[in-house]
């Protein structure tokens, strides 16, 4: 019986090729080092769905943005550790996407055939990044609108262009409530899928090439 | 790069491949336990941790230190390290746009910058040695993010070591490893990587050393964050006793300002009714709050107009408390209800700690603390409030109910011995009467003798004849 409907699955989804290619793969011998591209991927997931439950509650107006905040943290059940773990999470994505990008980096796995995984990679560094300053701005506390309020400042210092920089960034030449609508734009959906699709194109990349192996002599 | 090392590249790979494992189940296996603790370490962090309060975003507190988020403190101290250089310092766009820029260019195109086939670490003595360089430094600078670069006595002895350590160090090493590798050839991988860890020791040494004479940072009195209901109203409350009861009272009532320099008896709005409460809104109230109202001799208390004055959350905090305390629109949530100190219970001796100084501070510390007409009679402290005041030998006689503080507060203004027309001190507080069970624990505080913790009042305490309880159990057991 379960092997008919598998059998009848299967012929319309390709689930065993689907094993077979993604799953059933040879590889070199692994090293713990080797798990830390799956721990962003893992920690990206996490961030997503910690941060749509987020969206419910929070309110992107200056004047109502921290009170949502407090309103998460006190007032919605398990409020604080949702936004807890999208608190820390934020941090720790930053530390392992950056160990993950020197340890490739150490064992030279960027090179031929892998450039693109590479090139590809350091977009989704810069993108983390950029979630991580557009994400502090949320809050709206002084630590958050200070830190913004430097950051962009040195945007602005770029010969010829900064001011440009700075008004695209800020929505004008001070932080005000069209900044804060920016910053939640970017962070909730233009950032996210950009990282999407590029974690996407990584990951493609990576099934196609297989995992590099540990560096010996003879390399 | 030729085919045939393409090919070659492709059989080495092929060949680690047969010895290898199985992405499924072993590879997985290895993510899945990573992932496992990571995410444990997230749930531990959001629980035992959390997310520290902060006070409401202000734009016009501009005495607020600007700090950008933790991973990039390292580029900050990078460009205040880099401020210092004679000239080139002042052009400030290079440290800011530039070598960042260039940094992050060389990240990216590395595979094509670095395009031998070669993996094996001592065949990449320069690379490996410089990426190691660089994420000591930014460690290092991010170590050091908070030490300024000139110390409180003028001294650039901290700057010139945070220069030493984050600047000059890794930039002569790596010039002296380019010039290894490129220069004289054929220099061992293992004189490179002792190069830069020398290096690295001599970086993490100055850092420790900079660490080692900045100056503590002192922890800054910064505002309350409250951020429950309830809390923001105990926050009102003490934000409101200590700015706005000399002129409003502490209960919001006064309509004739008593005992104010240049305001006395002046006639105002009570503020604790429908006049003030149902016309203003939160938001207009909040502005009265910082605008004041400089022609009627309310003074400005929001942070653009006074940089002594409030930030916004405490002025929020002011309004919450009025609403909650005042507008019969709103309902006090039960547990605000506490009262100010554990009631006392008969012969029991209050002390400093528990009972006097939250009274202190709700009814007296708007006038008396420094910079107020008052006598000299500050009360921010214990010994303070002992040993100031004009008449500092007759307000506070342990035991004499004749004191002048036992007096004033039960409504007998003390006379000018000098000209019994004129009063000396008037009742206090001057523009309301304290409630009995105020007025009661201040009489016993002073006739037992000031006694300043809950220990040395329990000592003065005299238990009323039938013991309640078991012998010897102490009879100030502490009222829920
Ligand atoms: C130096 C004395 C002084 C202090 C301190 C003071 N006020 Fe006032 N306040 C006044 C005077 C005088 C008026 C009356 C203005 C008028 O007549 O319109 C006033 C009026 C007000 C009003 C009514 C405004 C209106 O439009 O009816 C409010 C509300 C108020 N004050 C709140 C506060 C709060 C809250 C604080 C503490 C943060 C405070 N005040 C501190 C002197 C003071
Ligand atoms: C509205 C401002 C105000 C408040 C509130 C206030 N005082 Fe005073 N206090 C004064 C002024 C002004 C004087 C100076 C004497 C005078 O003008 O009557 C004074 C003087 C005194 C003195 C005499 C000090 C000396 O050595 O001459 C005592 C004692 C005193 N206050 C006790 C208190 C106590 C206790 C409270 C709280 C329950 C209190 N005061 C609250 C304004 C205030
Ligand atoms: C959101 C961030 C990222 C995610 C989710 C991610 C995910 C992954 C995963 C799952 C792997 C395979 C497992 C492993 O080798 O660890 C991988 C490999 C790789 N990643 Fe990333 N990565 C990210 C960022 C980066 C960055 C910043 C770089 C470099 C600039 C990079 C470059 C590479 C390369 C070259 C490989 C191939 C390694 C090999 O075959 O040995 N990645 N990545």
């Amino acid at each position: 019986m379960w092997k008919k409907i598998f059998d009848w699955l299967d012929e319309r989804l390709g689930l065993v090729d689907l094993y077979k290619n993604l799953l059933d793969r040879p590889e070199p011998q692994g090293n713990w080092w080797n798990t830390l591209g799956s721990a962003s991927l893992f920690l990206f997931i996490m961030q997503a769905v910690t941060g749509i439950f987020l969206t419910v509650y929070y309110t992107p107006s200056p004047d109502h943005a921290y009170d949502s905040i407090n309103y998460i943290m006190n007032g919605v059940a398990f409020g604080w550790l949702i936004r807890g773990i999208h608190h820390w999470g934020a941090t720790l994505m930053v530390i392992v996407v950056f160990v993950h990008m020197l340890r490739v980096f150490f064992t030279a796995s960027f090179k031929y055939p892998r450039e693109m995984t590479w090139l590809i990679g350091v977009g989704l560094f810069l993108l983390t990044l950029g979630m991580g300053f557009t994400g502090y701005l949320l809050p709206w506390n002084q630590k958050s609108y200070w830190a913004t309020t430097v950051g962009t400042q040195i945007a602005g210092t770029v010969p010829f262009l900064g001011d440009f920089i700075l008004k695209a960034l800020r929505g004008g030449s001070n932080l005000s409530a069209l900044t804060l609508q920016r910053f939640f734009a970017a962070h909730i959906w233009m950032l996210p899928a950009a990282l999407a699709g590029l974690i996407g194109a990584h990951l493609y990349l990576i099934i196609k090439h297989g995992e590099s192996h540990f560096p010996t002599k003879d390399d | 790069m030729d085919d045939e090392t393409k090919q070659k590249i492709k059989e080495r790979y092929q060949r680690q491949v047969n010895r290898g494992e199985r992405f499924w189940p072993d590879s997985i296996f290895k993510d899945l336990i990573v992932s496992l603790a990571i995410f444990t370490l997230l749930i531990l962090l959001a629980t035992f941790i959390g997310v520290a309060s902060e006070p409401k975003a202000d734009p016009s507190d501009t005495s607020y230190i600007p700090r950008p988020e933790w991973y990039f403190l390292f580029l900050f101290k990078f460009l205040a390290i880099y401020g210092q250089i004679p000239v080139l310092g002042k052009i400030e766009w290079i440290a800011t746009v530039l070598v960042p820029g260039i940094a992050m260019l060389v990240l990216t195109l590395l595979p094509f910058i670095d395009r031998t086939p070669n993996r094996y670490y001592t065949k990449r003595a320069l690379p490996i040695s410089i990426m190691a360089l660089v994420v000591v430094d930014i460690i290092l600078l991010t170590l050091m993010a908070d030490v300024p670069t000139v110390s409180e006595n003028g001294s650039k002895l901290v700057g010139w070591l945070q220069a030493v350590a984050g600047l000059a160090i890794p930039g002569l090493t790596m010039i002296a490893l380019f010039l290894m590798a490129f220069a004289f050839k054929n220099i061992s991988a293992k004189t490179m990587f002792w190069m830069t860890a020398i290096a690295s020791v001599l970086m993490i040494g100055f850092t420790g050393s900079v660490l080692a004479i900045a100056p503590k940072p002192t922890a800054t009195a910064e505002g309350t964050v409250a951020t429950t209901l309830v809390d923001q109203i105990f926050a009102g409350q003490d934000l409101y006793s200590v700015n706005c009861t000399e002129c409003h009272g502490d209960d919001g009532k006064v309509t004739k300002i008593e005992g104010v320099k240049g305001l006395e008896g002046k006639e105002i709005p009570p503020i604790n009714g429908h006049d003030v409460l149902y016309t203003l809104d939160d938001a207009s109230l909040a502005e009265v709050i910082a605008y004041g109202r400089p022609d009627a001799g309310m003074n400005p208390f929001g942070k653009t107009y006074n940089p002594a004055g409030l930030s916004k959350s405490e002025i929020d905090y002011i309004v919450i408390f009025m609403r909650y305390t005042w507008d019969d629109r709103f309902e006090m949530p039960a547990e605000a209800l506490k009262p100010l100190f554990p009631p006392l219970a008969e012969g029991e001796v209050p002390s400093y700690d528990v009972h006097i100084q939250p009274i202190v501070k709700r009814y007296c510390l708007a006038c008396h603390r420094a910079g107020k007409e008052n006598n000299n009679f500050l009360m921010d402290s214990y010994e303070n409030i002992l040993s100031t005041g004009d008449n500092k030998d007759k307000d506070i006689i342990a035991g004499d109910p004749n004191s002048y503080f036992l007096q004033v507060i039960q409504g007998h203004a003390i006379p000018d011995p000098k000209d019994p027309t004129k009063t000396l001190i008037r009742t206090m507080p001057p523009n309301s009467q304290l409630k009995p069970n105020i007025v009661d624990a201040l009489i016993r505080w002073i006739m037992a003798g000031m006694p300043r913790t809950a220990e040395d009042a329990a000592k003065l305490t005299v238990t009323p004849a039938p013991a309640t309880g078991p012998a010897g159990t102490p009879s100030v057991t502490p009222t829920p």
